[in-house]
């Protein structure tokens, strides 16, 4: 596939470089005032009472009993379940209680630091562990599941298969929770614009928040105007939770009508925004005399927190990358997302496959060794491909390249070579991952839910505008977009103009998520612009719009989950290599190599950059990113303790493609964004292992918690290979 | 408070809380919003400037501690033959994502090749790892900054 | 309150200011700013008036004395240390892992031990080279403390109300010793506050221990430092070290009191005091660790 990048850069660059892109901080209105969250400050409690310092001339208080007779205090996502405003009732620490408005930042932030707020306090449960033991009650339901999933493939009953096997590894994973720490804070403004609350955000998904809070107020979505502002990193931080934002403010806007600007500071985003959903992963896995897999058994965990925000697809979506990028003869899931007392987890880059992935290929990792196999052999035994019946029984529809992945990564790094050299517990250790994402939206998701529509227009001054609900927030998609466009009519890349949406010009093409973007509304626009091609000369100024439409023969029942769950997937490998200090446990990262099928890379620069920040993204997880949770209180609430890696902790990474194009995407382009954070932490984690010779069954593992590996844990191997 | 300073190379006046963060008055003060604010505590380089040369977080000094200083920031750099070649490499190299530790990795980097014009890749990763990026892992940042290097050389080449 | 901030004019300026108000002495602000911050927006929130000395000329610089030692002015910055040759390579390994390039050009020496946080990266150092700080009050008032009686106690040192950091005195010299050791455990590679820093230092001469001191930060509530454990070392033959180590570094456990992961500190601590005595212990030509 021919490369469709010329020598231009990127759309946005050189105006964020020279600090001249306006993010929604940088904004200032006329008239404009300050808000700020009241929130609670129990995980779990009864609100006994709220009691206000008094209020100064210009400074307003509101909260659940502001909202009109016809407004309901809930934020629609998937569910309607996460209140506005906690209402006499707190399910999390950082719940919000009120907002509170007025010109002077500090004097707004002293009233809030005066409002005293009184708890009759109850037990909160916490962790997965807790919430299963129903710890100080249930929290939603009979036993806390806010939903579960149940998946099973291949012929047998696995109950019998277990029975009868030569050998079951039984083997338990966890994951901690990871804060997206996108360097721009959440943050938005609201405004009253000619009869429309006009919003000013720093989001991913413009039309979900105008669906979340319209009922607040008893208004529709067309009396909101989402406009996005340049958004300073998003990973999934800011899909669901501006809607969190956006809520309290369009009551504060229903009564105030001038500008109010809200912006988090650090602390505030770190403790009181959502999380990656923390995981424990159960397995038993049947083996034959020989140490073939017979079938492999699962339990997945998800910590979704107080509310089910995502949670609902995030374990679907966790549960059906269970297998990896493997075919095991019978395979059986049943995922259950729990609800706790911590501050919701919601999306963030990859929405719950990274777990599932991190548990199976550890798993796989530790049946290798435990067979005295390399794992790269064992695990190529297993690959899925073309035609293989997936977990939710459909089919594998693409040709699948895991093969020329390894291979590729295999030789960069001189895996086998290191692997067998530096073999367990030498301090140095080679790692090795597969992994895969599936991309947009699972099912017939994209057809019976977002039903994504474009237009493209032709302009008097020869120039093409894109209209899209696509939001740019650093991934690439204002520019991949624009040479989707330049190529099919044939014009300049310059002469396309992507703008940053405003839902009351752009149609709705679904929310900037699920790796979609590129693959789905880009191929919208390609059509619409082969469309405006075709009918060019017909008027100076014309507008073409294409609509989604699934492919035909591909079926899915969302109900049973049953079904062809990914039409394109995105595939990837990685090999990471460390050496561990001996007597400090430091751990330093010596190279990272990895290849990715992407299909094909609109423009090969971007894709470079997102394999890299994705790879960063998922070492950083697997490593030093450590947020704990004590008693609902997240212990980290800084950029200085919660740590996420600098330039000095990663080494330059290589990057290979074996892209095969995807037949339903622009010039074969596929979903691409979250792939590559899916399989880097699992590489990091079989590195550090084979170096300390310790299994190593949880993320993450900044350097203390290796001193307590190396101190305690179990032996990886006794071999000395 | 009247504080006065150099300000981009003017000279500036502002009557002004003297505890105020640096940080704050260009921004709201002076409307230099290439400034930009992500951790508030020094940790991760969004807001640095030039304080004399010497490139600091300008999140952690109250606007008191400048009087009588020189306070150089994004906007003056973009404006310089090197911090244009620093940007437009930036763009070349794809060290731009979300964009919105790039001004302030910028400014490092302005401050980098000042010092020293020719720096190995170790030195500029150490040279940048005040500033947090979340999008990129760097690298393509290492390699523009790389570029520029490479650039401003053979600028000062062609002149002889 | 008279004046919410005043900015010294010059020593004499700064020490009349101290005497005549409670006040809070701010040098590089790095620390101050951080703790006094409200959000985003807001103006920072002192409870008493701020002194601001951080450009005091006088108060700037590295310099040595006729008598060898090294002297630092309290508000010479972590780079202004880094970049001295006369500051001794166990402070310079220390200033230079302080943050990164921006913090280092605005953190001073002087701030930095006001601070007395058990994570500060000069301390370790400091007690080890048996610094003194000098303290000065108005009319000529001026006492010189050591570093391990300066600092108290956790976040509380032996400063007057009237009194300013104005420098530290650094008695040892790199050549006074014939191994050195500085190993910081960061939270990352770079940027980063330490989990635990050890620093070591030992003399050999003639084939015998006269000095040997081990210096652990963030290992306690403040810099731990034992003469009893380093007596231990001191007039044994060198070869005579290996067979002392564990009893060494048992004993300087038995000094630290780690609150947030003991056993990892513990063992690290244990693992890097015997590193440094296994290198004294082989004589060899190397005289700087990490």
């Amino acid at each position: 596939m021919a490369d469709m990048r010329n020598d231009k850069a990127r759309k946005d660059a050189i105006s964020k470089a020279s600090g001249r892109e306006t993010y929604v901080g940088d904004l200032s209105l006329d008239g404009m005032i300050y808000a700020c969250l009241v929130r609670t400050s129990v995980p779990r409690g009864i609100i006994k009472s709220i009691t206000l310092p008094p209020l100064p001339d210009g400074y307003y208080y509101f909260d659940d009993r502001n909202i009109p007779e016809n407004g309901r205090n809930e934020l629609w996502m998937i569910q309607k379940d996460w209140k506005c405003f906690a209402a006499g009732s707190s399910g999390y620490v950082g719940e919000t209680i009120g907002i509170l408005c007025g010109p002077d930042r500090t004097l707004l932030y002293s009233l809030r630091d005066q409002i005293k707020v009184e708890y009759e306090e109850q037990t909160p449960a916490v962790s997965i562990e807790d919430s299963l033991a129903l710890v100080g009650g249930p929290i939603i339901g009979e036993n806390n599941y806010h939903c579960t999933v149940e998946l099973q493939a291949g012929d047998g009953d696995i109950d019998e298969i277990m029975k009868n096997a030569y050998r079951v590894v039984e083997e338990k994973f966890s994951t901690g929770h990871q804060e997206h720490m996108h360097l721009e804070t959440n943050g938005m403004m609201v405004n009253y614009e000619d009869g429309k609350y006009v919003y000013y955000a720093s989001c991913q998904c413009p039309f979900y928040i105008r669906k979340s809070v319209a009922g607040i107020i008893g208004a529709t979505p067309e009396d909101i105007i989402v406009r996005q502002m340049s958004t300073g990193g998003a990973f999934g931080g800011k899909e669901h939770f501006p809607d969190v934002v956006a809520g309290p403010l369009i009551l504060a806007e229903y009564y105030l009508k001038k500008p109010i600007k809200l912006i988090f500071n650090r602390e505030e985003d770190t403790q009181f925004s959502v999380k990656r959903h923390p995981s424990v992963v159960k397995f038993k896995t049947a083996l034959d005399r020989k140490g073939n897999i017979l079938a492999m058994d699962s339990i997945v965990y998800y910590n979704a927190g107080r509310y089910l925000a995502s949670s609902y697809i995030v374990i679907q979506r966790g549960c059906m990358h269970i297998e990896g990028v493997y075919k095991f003869p019978v395979a059986r899931t049943r995922g259950y997302s729990m609800a706790t007392n911590t501050f919701p987890s919601c999306a963030f880059r990859g929405f719950g496959a990274p777990q599932t992935i991190f548990a199976v290929e550890t798993h796989m990792t530790h049946i290798a060794e435990k067979l005295g196999v390399d794992p790269v052999e064992y695990k190529r035994r297993y690959l899925i491909k073309q035609g293989d019946t997936t977990i939710t029984n459909g089919k594998i529809v693409e040709n699948v390249r895991t093969p020329e992945l390894i291979e590729k990564v295999c030789k960069a790094s001189d895996y086998f070579e290191k692997s067998r050299k530096y073999g367990f517990g030498s301090g140095k250790g080679i790692g090795f991952s597969l992994y895969n994402h599936g991309g947009a939206f699972t099912g017939n998701g994209e057809s019976a839910i977002i039903k994504a529509v474009v237009k493209v227009c032709k302009r008097k001054d020869g120039t093409v505008l894109i209209k899209a609900g696509q939001t740019e927030m650093g991934q690439g998609f204002s520019s991949a977009v624009c040479r989707i466009a330049a190529k099919t009519l044939g014009i300049p890349y310059e002469k396309v103009i992507y703008k940053y949406p405003d839902t009351s010009v752009v149609p709705d093409s679904g929310p900037t998520a699920a790796s979609r973007s590129t693959m789905v509304p880009g191929n919208l626009v390609m059509k619409a612009c082969e469309e405006l091609k075709a009918r060019w000369d017909e008027a100076d100024e014309l507008e073409c719009e294409a609509h989604y439409e699934h492919p035909e023969g591909y079926p899915w029942d969302q109900a049973s989950f049953q079904g062809y769950a990914y039409l394109g997937y995105g595939w990837g490998a990685c090999v990471v290599e460390v050496e561990v200090d001996p007597r400090t446990a430091e751990t330093k990262i010596k190279g990272i190599w990895s290849a990715h099928d992407v299909g094909n890379c609109i423009d090969p620069l971007i894709v470079h950059g997102q394999v890299n920040g994705g790879i960063a993204q998922g070492i950083g997880w697997a490593s030093t990113e450590l947020l704990e949770n004590k008693g609902g209180y997240f212990k980290q609430h800084s950029m200085s303790d919660y740590i996420i890696p600098t330039s000095m902790d990663l080494p330059a990474q290589e990057v290979y493609y074996a892209n095969e194009p995807y037949k339903w995407g622009p010039y074969g382009a596929k979903g691409m964004g979250e792939l590559v954070f899916n399989g880097s932490g699992a590489a990091y984690v079989d590195a550090l292992s084979r170096a300390i010779n310790r299994k190593i069954d949880s993320i993450p593992n900044p350097t203390e918690v290796i001193m307590g590996h190396i101190l305690h844990s179990e032996k990886l191997t006794e071999d000395k290979r | 408070m009247t504080i006065e300073f150099s300000l981009n190379c003017e000279h500036v006046s502002i009557d002004v809380d003297p505890t105020k963060r640096l940080l704050d008055v260009l921004r709201d003060d002076f409307g230099l919003t290439g400034v930009k604010e992500g951790c508030s505590e020094g940790e991760c380089g969004a807001c640095c400037v030039l304080l004399n040369g010497q490139l600091v977080t300008s999140c952690i000094i109250p606007i008191a501690g400048v009087h009588g200083q020189d306070v150089r920031t994004i906007e003056w750099v973009r404006t310089t033959r090197l911090g244009e070649t620093i940007i437009q490499s930036y763009a070349d190299g794809g060290a731009v994502q979300c964009g919105f530790c790039i001004p302030g990795m910028v400014m490092a980097s302005y401050y980098l090749l000042s010092n020293n014009p020719n720096p190995t890749k170790k030195e500029i990763r150490k040279g940048i790892s005040g500033n947090m990026c979340r999008c990129t892992g760097y690298d393509l940042i290492v390699e523009s900054i790389y570029l520029a290097a490479k650039r401003v050389g053979e600028l000062h080449k062609a002149r002889g | 309150m008279s004046e919410k901030l005043h900015i010294a004019q010059n020593l004499e300026d700064a020490l009349l200011f101290r005497k005549e108000n409670d006040c809070i002495v701010m040098a590089g602000s790095s620390d101050l700013m951080v703790s006094a911050y409200q959000g985003y927006g807001a103006l920072p929130k002192f409870d008493k008036p701020v002194l601001l000395i951080r450009n005091l000329e006088e108060l700037i610089g590295v310099r040595r004395n006729s008598d060898g030692t090294v002297e630092i002015g309290a508000c010479t910055t972590s780079r202004q240390i880094v970049e001295s040759p006369d500051t001794p390579w166990v402070l310079k390994q220390a200033a230079g892992r302080m943050g990164a390039v921006a913090l280092r050009n605005s953190a001073t020496i002087g701030g930095n031990i006001a601070n007395a946080s058990p994570k500060g990266d000069t301390p370790g150092p400091l007690y080890l080279l048996d610094a003194v700080v000098n303290v000065m009050s108005l009319d000529g008032g001026r006492r010189s403390i050591p570093i391990r009686d300066f600092i108290i106690k956790f976040r509380t040192i032996d400063l007057k109300n009237d009194e300013i950091i104005t420098s530290v005195t650094i008695p040892v010299s790199d050549k006074d010793m014939t191994y050195w050791f500085y190993h910081k455990i960061g939270t990352r590679a770079a940027n980063a506050i330490s989990k635990l820093t050890l620093c070591a230092c030992a003399k050999v001469s003639w084939g015998e221990v006269k000095d040997f001191r081990i210096a652990a930060t963030a290992s306690g509530p403040v810099t731990n430092r034992s003469r009893d454990v380093e007596n231990i070392a001191i007039g044994l033959k060198f070869d005579e070290l290996a067979a002392k180590a564990s009893e060494i570094s048992g004993a300087f456990d038995k000094v630290i009191s780690p609150r947030a992961m003991p056993e990892f500190r513990r063992e690290a601590t244990r693992r890097m005091i015997e590193f440094f005595i296994d290198k004294v212990s082989k004589n060899s030509y190397k005289k700087f660790y990490n």
